[in-house]
């Protein structure tokens, strides 16, 4: 090594500047610097030839100043011991005890304060001579640091008398007894490590760590560089423990590396247990299947099923399928077999509508983006049609007008056969105007879907259209359900008038959700929409019967002004989004701030609590608890006397960085409620998806 | 409305060319290093752009920090500085302490500093807001980053590779600043482009 500008001036001034930093060279187990007395202890007051025992430096460290752990962190060194025995023995290495974190504006530190022993074990040997005291000399540096640092050095010895073998005798050495308890745990939990573009997510399948009583969580990583430590280390609970937000530091992990550290985990009553880990790090596309194993897809399957047969009472979905249900009284007279096979079709038109749309969100992950439950409504186009859909299936529902033989008509036409296909689109119908009722089974289910492999997603969605079918296909293929059913009449047709309203209900809806992604201009767009809807059902209804040319133009008329609402939409495709950053604006007087990811890390930096809340137009559960709980005055008065900063992140319009803190809590889509507390080691609460004050209040106590 | 937005951003985006004088971007191996222009000890401006066309060290330092002291005290960076000069290569000191912390200090009372330990940087930077400190991520002194001819960072991390405060662990020591210097030189692959810093922490302001 080149060293050109080592002197002997240099050196004279190092030595005489170590001789003023170092006052103590005593031969004594005890030695003192201005910050640190350090002690030479042992676990055995005799030793015996082939025992092990265990030395120990205990350093008693003054108030506010700390030495460092084994990965000291962004700065500072690890504290190193140089043994020196009179007979050959060999020292091990230091089993050291959990560190703590010290953050000083944007580093931070793993070590120890106040008092900390690091014990090293010994194996005599057997040949180790009897008589003569084995001379033990421990030379010791560490760094100390408060905001300064100062290196220091101290020389310890020890005589531990030597004597026959199996006549060793143990002493008291607490110090050394509680550096020992304090050590990690070998654990035998799942424990995954995924990571993508400098973000790496470490899950624990712990449940303890979940637990509510446990206030701080970190990772000590062994090493320098896999991960940077500075970074906050965002803690979520997930169905199975925990996950943990890392971010990989200066010398990061390579696929298959693996990340050796320690989990420790801080209970309220200043508990403290740390868990040995050392996950290796998958990318995100790799599953393993292997690890998760394959009760959490049941699971998924039947909460996906589950979730699909309470979609059937959504609001939106229930008269659709009440009007099948109402047909099929009608056809009472149908063959049994006859019965079923309609009940096949309409069940193969719902599963083959959600193979679809498991196909496109595999497609658009493929494509690297970023989607959650509900994203088609994130789309102005979907939202448009679908609410010309609704208006459509209102005015038919009212009798405005009737498509071939009609639900009207089919007491006139109990001979015609109802077409397949009217049932295979019932199902597709069924099908899409589920999608925006993610019943609260189904979040878990559908976020785990999101997660997994193209083949599991698919059967997950396959199971979900089971699930809404499955009440529809029990009632064909079950006579003793059909004999239950009321006898037709013109209840019949009153029912199905009155199942209009719900779906002029969700029309308006949906308008207010266009006027929040899109603005005003869309009102108007989509509302005129309507008049041509309606005009275009008119002219349809009059012309039938009609003789051929007049007929002609009916249909030529329709399909002008059918193509003239569809036109509208076009219009308001090539308008901007503008509504955003208006209603931003806007929130400034509220009581909540616009979320963005910056905002949250910088709240919590301060330490300060704060309450997330993601929602979106369309998510109606999301309307409802802001109505009846988040702005209810008892909840707005505890996040004011609390000092709670109350984040709203709105999913209306597509936006990467709340899907991305979504995905973080192991969701697809809204609602999502979370309760971060004060204070730096505050670790987020999750909250319900369905909200009420009281609720509410309980989360977010001090 | 939109073209109301593009008006406004660009005003935005002026100002900001305008009034700053900070830094920019994330110090990443071989992407370009963070921009910067800084006051001198001297009362001066530097940017870095200012010196692209020649190799360039970045040094943070705390003389008051025990890690520093083992490299000027035992002559070690002095020297570091003497060749660099010698090669064409822009030293440059950074200090980032915070005022009212330790190894804060004013222009004039670095230069004297400098004097005394016979200590030679092409710069030195006063960085006591710590703007370009964070910007850099620097987190130690000593803390080395080296920026190439083109403005890319080839280096980050440590001044060599036996981290105490040391003296006589000098000459055991492998000198990442010497072995990304002789890499640039020979047109090779900076051999460890990102090391472990070790030291004091620096003396941010928050």
């Amino acid at each position: 090594m080149m060293f050109k500008g080592y002197s002997i001036r240099n050196l004279m001034l190092w030595v005489l500047w170590m001789g003023l930093s170092l006052p103590v060279m005593a031969a004594s187990n005890q030695a003192s610097t201005p910050q640190v007395t350090a002690t030479l202890i042992s676990s055995h007051s005799h030793i015996a030839p082939g025992e092990q025992i265990i030395l120990g430096i205990k350093l008693d460290i003054l108030p506010h100043w700390h030495t460092y752990w084994r990965n000291p962190g962004d700065s500072g060194t690890v504290t190193t011991i140089g043994w020196k025995f009179s007979q050959p023995v060999e020292a091990g290495d230091v089993v050291w005890p959990l560190p703590d974190r010290f953050k000083m504006g944007p580093i931070v530190n793993y070590g120890y304060e106040n008092s900390v022993t690091l014990p090293t074990p010994l194996k005599l040997p057997a040949d180790l001579k009897p008589g003569k005291p084995l001379k033990v000399q421990a030379v010791v540096d560490w760094l100390v640091c408060k905001e300064e640092c100062i290196p220091q050095q101290v020389v310890l010895s020890l005589d531990l008398p030597v004597v026959a073998a199996g006549q060793g005798q143990k002493t008291a050495a607490p110090d050394i007894d509680l550096a020992l308890e304090r050590q990690p745990a070998k654990v035998s939990w799942p424990v995954r490590l995924q990571g993508s573009d400098g973000s790496l997510t470490l899950l624990v399948d712990a449940p303890e760590l979940a637990d509510s009583a446990v206030k701080d969580i970190w990772f000590y990583p062994y090493e320098w560089g896999k991960i940077a430590q500075s970074h906050e280390q965002v803690v979520t609970k997930t169905a199975t423990g925990i996950a943990i937000e890392l971010h990989a530091g200066d010398m990061p992990l390579q696929p298959g590396e693996a990340l050796e550290g320690v989990l420790i985990a801080k209970e309220q009553s200043t508990e403290t247990s740390g868990y040995l880990l050392n996950p290796k790090l998958q990318t995100v596309t790799e599953s393993s299947p292997a690890e998760t194993g394959t009760d959490s897809l049941l699971l998924a399957i039947f909460l996906a099923f589950a979730g699909g047969m309470v979609l059937n009472l959504m609001p939106c979905v229930f008269p659709v399928l009440s009007i099948k249900a109402l047909s099929l009284i009608s056809h009472s007279s149908l063959g049994r077999g006859e019965l079923i096979r309609q009940g096949l079709v309409y069940t193969l038109g719902v599963v083959v509508s959600f193979v679809a749309l498991a196909l496109v969100l595999v497609l658009l992950k493929a494509g690297g983006a970023q989607v959650g439950w509900g994203f088609q409504f994130q789309s102005a186009w979907f939202v448009f049609l679908m609410t010309y859909l609704m208006f459509t299936v209102g005015l038919n529902l009212s009798g405005v007008f009737t498509i071939g033989g009609g639900i009207s008509g089919v007491g006139s036409h109990l001979a015609d056969k109802p077409g397949y296909w009217g049932s295979f689109f019932t199902g597709v119908l069924a099908t899409i105007v589920a999608t925006p009722c993610t019943a609260p089974f189904m979040a878990a289910a559908l976020g785990f879907a999101l997660a997994r492999p193209a083949p599991e997603l698919i059967v997950i969605f396959i199971s979900l259209g089971l699930g809404l079918a499955f009440p529809y296909l029990l009632l064909t293929s079950w006579p003793g359900l059909q004999k239950v059913l009321p006898k037709p009449g013109i209840w019949m047709e009153y029912t199905k008038q009155f199942f209009a309203f719900p779906m002029y209900a969700a029309a308006v809806w949906l308008v207010w959700v266009l006027a929040q992604q899109q603005g005003e201009l869309a009102v108007v767009l989509v509302l005129s929409g309507f008049v041509l809807i309606a005009l275009a059902a008119w002219i349809y209804a009059i012309s039938r019967g009609a003789s051929s040319t007049r007929l002609k133009f009916a249909n030529a008329g329709v399909v002008l002004v059918v193509g003239l609402a569809i036109g509208l939409v076009t219009l308001l495709a090539e308008t901007p989004t503008e509504a955003l950053p208006d209603k931003q604006a806007k929130s400034l007087k509220q009581n909540w701030q616009p979320y963005s990811a910056e905002k949250l890390e910088s709240l919590l930096a301060e330490g300060k609590p704060v309450f997330l809340n993601f929602t979106a137009a369309w998510c109606i559960s999301c309307l409802v608890n802001e109505k009846v709980a988040l702005s209810q005055p008892e909840v707005v008065q505890a996040f004011e006397q609390q000092g709670i900063t109350y984040l709203k992140g709105d999913w209306t319009n597509k936006d990467a960085e709340i899907t991305k803190i979504l995905t973080k809590f192991g969701r697809s889509g809204v609602p999502l409620y979370v309760f971060y507390p004060a204070g730096h080691a505050g670790k987020p609460i999750e909250l319900p998806q369905i909200l009420t004050p009281a609720s509410v209040l309980s989360h977010i106590q001090p | 409305m939109q073209i109301k937005q593009i008006f406004t951003h660009t005003l935005i985006g002026l100002a900001i060319g305008v009034f700053s004088q900070s830094v920019s971007a994330e110090a990443i191996i071989d992407k370009p290093a963070p921009a910067f222009t800084g006051t001198t000890a001297d009362g001066g401006k530097l940017s870095l752009d200012s010196l692209k066309g020649k190799t360039v060290v970045l040094e943070w330092t705390n003389h008051e920090c025990p890690f520093v002291k083992k490299h000027y005290e035992s002559g070690n960076i002095p020297q570091l500085q003497k060749d660099a000069a010698a090669k064409n290569i822009v030293w440059v000191q950074v200090n980032s302490s915070a005022e009212g912390k330790q190894g804060h200090v004013s222009g004039a009372e670095a230069t004297k500093l400098n004097e005394s330990r016979s200590a030679k940087p092409a710069y030195v930077v006063l960085d006591a807001n710590g703007k370009i400190g964070q910007a850099y991520g620097a987190q130690t002194t000593p803390h080395i980053y080296i920026v190439d001819p083109k403005g890319i960072l080839v280096y980050k991390g440590g001044i060599d590779d036996i981290p105490t405060a040391k003296v006589e662990d000098l000459p055991k020591a492998n000198n990442y600043v010497r072995e990304v210097w002789a890499a640039l030189a020979d047109g090779k692959k900076v051999p460890h482009a990102s090391t472990k810093p070790y030291g004091c922490s620096i003396k941010y302001s928050s």
